[in-house]
């Protein structure tokens, strides 16, 4: 069973080097190859080892430990792999997901100049996010933490030709590199108090340690994750990573690397129950991502946009139900969300695929028309992502909603808030499905749909497709809860769920009918706004603009931050620069200078002077010692 | 005292002959401007103090001021090679033989 986890580990990784030590040797066609069989070889080992973990039973998570990676003074960190039932589950959906994307970017990506390193680049992600996900202890989580933000760097800028790319994957990093440094302080304040990154052991130390203490430590991890997982004050980067390849958004920012926040917290568990407040902020930061990304969602016009901010208030919701405690339902929203978010990203492809690279949604109109099966598989998609019956998101999200009921007074709040989420999701959703698929095909679509010899995609592309259509249709039946709730159990020993949060199967059949109910009105009204255009679409001018500027965030860090360091920057340059280091060189030099020319005279060149000096200085010393004496 | 065991003037005396000895030394390295003549009064400058040690390691009744008289010998034999290399090469070159003039190292 460990033997599997290593595996798993080192597969993606060996096809990255692979790929990269090859290079031009081999075609493209076999580079892509090998990162796909890389990234299935991965998930037969993740398989293997969460066979071996349910034959030994859940309860059983082990380390192993290859070696000794770091030892200094009492502080040894080795390079160990985590098995227990958090990290296999999430081990199955990165490379089970991963494993369907990299075969869909096969179809995606071909014809591109530099396939060879986007699959390295795709290899190498799946690597660092196995990394994040099995790292045996808090360093090498953060040594995948540190991986996946760059490999996320590397892919959002893949076509560096394109300012905008690089200009967001720059974005990405700075916003992650945020997040990183909370987290590496949390670390060290976790280091001097527990001498060890084990995860055991400051667990064990975090009930000793004083509140203030528990609480940084745990705000400086969620400060982490709200970076990571694109949560408000940090999420700025996730919409404008859109300017990476389709199957980059769909693997990296949807299906796993911005869970990976939601991962963490689930892991670091235990510390967040000794620090309420830290868990309250993480509540509190998701109920509000969920409802500002839901309302920007409303108003964007590309494609992929819309499905990142919905991404945004997904993971919203996955933060609401890690901060309330009931991490096993925030884990499967997670699950279910990677693999509707991922179709709906890989929908999004297809018909970008089909028009030559086109995401505006107005230019798209009724491509349905053409793309029949895309327009279904985009609909089970959609009807999964609002929560209807008896799709994948039904199931996970209806059981985090139900789950803030116990919380206390602002529970309620978590609670409307939710419930007000689901309609914005059904609308903001089926907003996007009704623009873009029924109805005649529009100008735009009529001049640029090209097809594929009567299929609608390469078949690389359709078989993902497909199967995650199944997962997306069925997949929430894994879990239900108020009957059955295999996942939970097997989660228990790793992310016990608060007894607080587990509400009666009352609260689970008012919430999840409300939810239902809501999410289909706000179909409907999506319906009424632009399927059949019954009613006019409402414009509030302020309002509209407010959300096109994405409620000002941008424009705000560029005044908070980026202004005042450049002023500053530029305050430097005039005042200290120009009027004092500049200056200040050619004055030490023409100093230096004179002092020497004074000095040099003492060189006469003539041998007899320097004995002379020299007897005079031994007759000093001479009477100096003697007199002294 | 082992000196005073032996015929023979009083240490004293061959400190005296050392120091005139290193003195005339110094004062031909002064003002003498032939390399050759300053050479050779380095020469006297350092057998002078050959002498002052010997006579020191008679009176002490030790061994090591000789011993470090022979290091000075064997220093004083190299530097005689290096120096009258000199000598002769700047012979060679006809330059001037005056080490007033030998001053390329002036400030």
């Amino acid at each position: 069973m460990t033997a599997g986890a290593w595996l798993c580990l080192c597969a993606p990784l060996a096809g990255a080097l692979l790929i990269t030590l090859l290079g031009t040797t081999v075609s493209r066609r076999t580079a892509a190859w090998i990162s796909t069989t890389s990234v299935f070889i991965a998930f037969a080992g993740a398989v293997w080892s969460f066979l071996g973990l349910r034959s030994h039973g859940s309860e059983h998570g082990v380390v192993s430990t290859a070696w000794t990676w770091l030892d200094s003074g009492g502080f040894k960190v080795g390079l160990s792999v985590l098995v227990d039932p958090l990290s296999t589950m999430m081990m199955l959906i990165v490379t089970g997901v991963g494993g369907l994307i990299v075969l869909y970017s096969i179809g995606y990506m071909d014809g591109d100049e530099e396939e060879r390193r986007y699959f390295a680049y795709m290899s190498l992600f799946v690597f660092s996010m196995l990394m994040l996900v099995q790292g045996g202890n808090l360093l090498l989580l953060l040594v995948g933490w540190g991986l996946v933000g760059l490999s996320s760097y590397l892919l959002i800028g893949f076509w560096h030709e394109k300012p905008s790319a690089v200009a967001a994957a720059k974005k990405a990093f700075v916003m992650n590199a945020v997040g990183d440094a909370t987290m590496a302080l949390a670390f060290f304040v976790l280091i001097a108090h527990s001498r060890s990154l084990e995860f055991a052991t400051s667990f064990a130390t975090a009930g000793h340690l004083s509140s203030t203490t528990v609480n940084l430590v745990a705000l400086g991890l969620l400060g982490g994750a709200a970076a990571k997982s694109a949560q408000i004050p940090l999420h700025t980067w996730l919409p404008d990573a859109m300017e990476g390849p389709t199957p980059v958004s769909a693997l990296i920012h949807a299906a796993t690397m911005v869970t990976a926040g939601v991962y963490l917290i689930a892991r670091m568990h235990p510390l967040f129950e000794q620090a309420p407040t830290a868990a309250d902020v993480t509540a509190i930061g998701g109920g509000a991502t969920l409802l500002i990304a839901a309302t920007i969602a409303l108003v964007q016009t590309d494609i992929k946009r819309v499905i990142a901010y919905s991404t945004m208030s997904q993971i919203g919701y996955m933060f609401l139900g890690a901060g309330v405690g009931a991490y096993a339902n925030s884990m499967f929203h997670l699950m279910t969300h990677a693999f509707f978010k991922a179709l709906l990203f890989m929908g999004a492809g297809l018909v970008i695929h089909a028009l030559a690279g086109e995401q505006d949604i107005r230019k798209m109109g009724g491509i349905g028309k053409v793309m029949p099966r895309t327009k279904w598989m985009f609909l089970i998609a959609s009807l999964a992502l609002v929560g209807i019956f008896p799709f994948a998101g039904f199931f996970s999200k209806d059981s985090i909603i139900a789950a803030t009921m116990n919380v206390g007074w602002y529970g309620w709040v978590f609670w409307v808030c939710a419930l007000l989420g689901t309609f914005l999701t059904g609308l903001y959703t089926f907003r996007l499905y009704f623009i873009v698929f029924p109805g005649e095909p529009s100008a735009f679509v009529q001049e640029h749909h090209h097809d594929h010899h009567g299929l609608e995609g390469p078949w690389t592309m359709l078989i993902p497709v497909g199967v995650l259509t199944v997962l997306a249709a069925i997949g929430g039946w894994i879990q239900f809860s108020a009957y059955w709730h295999p996942l939970t159990s097997w989660l228990e020993p790793a992310a016990r769920t608060l007894g607080i949060a587990e509400p009666s199967t009352t609260q689970e059949w008012i919430s999840s009918g409300l939810a239902l109910g809501l999410g289909i009105a706000g179909i409907a009204l999506a319906y009424l706004l632009y399927g059949a255009r019954q009613l006019a679409v409402p414009r509030f001018a302020a309002v509209q603009r407010a959300l096109e500027h994405k409620l000002y965030f941008d424009e705000a860090y560029d005044a908070l931050f980026y202004k005042p360091a450049t002023a500053f920057a530029s305050w430097l340059g005039h005042e200290v620069e120009d009027q004092m280091i500049l200056p200040a060189g050619p004055d030490l030099a023409t100093g230096a200078l004179d002092r020497s020319r004074a000095v040099r005279r003492l060189q006469t060149g003539i041998l007899r002077t320097y004995v002379l000096f020299i007897g005079m200085g031994t007759a000093v010393l001479a009477v100096v010692f003697l007199v002294v004496r | 005292m082992q000196g005073a065991a032996l015929m023979g003037p009083g240490v004293v005396w061959y400190v005296g002959i050392a120091a005139f000895l290193f003195g005339i030394g110094a004062l031909g390295v002064l003002v003498r401007r032939n390399p050759l003549i300053v050479l050779l009064s380095l020469e006297i400058m350092l057998n002078g103090a050959n002498l002052a040690l010997i006579a020191f390691a008679r009176s002490a009744g030790n061994g090591a001021g000789q011993i470090f008289a022979l290091a000075v010998m064997a220093v004083a034999a190299s530097e005689v090679c290096v120096g009258l290399g000199l000598v002769v090469a700047l012979h060679r070159r006809r330059l001037a033989m005056d080490v007033d003039q030998l001053s390329e190292l002036r400030g």
